[in-house]
């Protein structure tokens, strides 16, 4: 007997979030998972290179995600100020 | 174990038959979420694994913020080659301001009968509380996708 084929099904992450969405870093991490693997049996200091940046990468999708969320907030309260609602501006604008 | 990762058999079969088609304009395909320890609806337990042929209720999580039954449908990545592995995948999927419990989920067919594709084990309860809830799918290629064939 002989094989031809081997079929496969991968593995899934699930990620999951209290009183609100995800926080910027768990939607950090899901970004990175999806840019990096990381073979185990890559050589010691590839994995090791192939982290570094991971960890970089991270850092700087963290920051533009804050930064994106912060924009967006903004757009949000100029638009509720601009139809008068001052207060529900100001609720956001302290989130 | 009540829900173990698989290929579903009876999947296996039904490619050869042409049943699933998840070229872009192709099948429907959805993901629902299963409860183990009673966690589902009238405190069922959900019994999946390579003998998985279909779609059931059975364990499913009750209905939550934007989780309702039969699950959410999927967005699919064309099929693709690399070396000698076909593979396909799907992209994430989200269920937000939902109170869910989950030890696993079905990927099956909407199109063609509710028939099942694929059983994907948790390994333990994900529960998010009137939050989000997330599952992401591997990178789609030879070696991480979510189904593969080699």
């Amino acid at each position: 007997m002989f094989e031809l084929g081997i079929s496969n099904v991968g593995s899934v992450n699930v990620m999951t979030s209290d009183k609100g969405g995800l926080t910027n870093e768990q939607v950090a991490d899901l970004a990175v998972d999806k840019i990096v693997s990381i073979s185990d049996e890559a050589p010691a200091h590839i994995r090791q290179q192939a982290n570094q940046f991971r960890d970089h990468l991270k850092h700087v999708l963290y920051h533009y995600l804050l930064l994106a969320r912060k924009e967006e907030r903004g757009t949000i309260i100029q638009a509720l100020q601009s139809n008068g609602h001052k207060e529900m501006a100001e609720y956001i604008r302290r989130l | 174990m009540a829900i173990a990762q698989a290929m579903c058999t009876s999947f296996k079969q039904e490619l050869m038959l042409g049943t699933h088609n998840f070229a872009t304009g192709g099948n429907a395909f959805k993901l629902a979420l299963y409860a183990e320890g009673g966690g589902g609806k009238s405190s069922t337990t959900a019994t999946l694994g390579a003998a998985t042929t279909a779609y059931t209720t059975t364990g499913e999580i009750a209905d939550s913020g934007s989780y309702a039954a039969g699950g959410g449908t999927l967005t699919k990545v064309a099929p693709a080659t690399s070396g000698t592995t076909a593979f396909t995948d799907f992209a994430d999927i989200s269920f937000t301001t939902a109170t869910i419990t989950a030890m696993g989920a079905l990927i099956y067919n909407d199109t063609n009968g509710d028939k099942a594709v694929a059983v994907l084990d948790f390994s333990s309860n994900k529960t998010s509380t009137s939050g989000t809830f997330t599952v992401q799918f591997p990178t789609a290629d030879a070696s991480n996708a979510i189904i593969r064939i080699a």
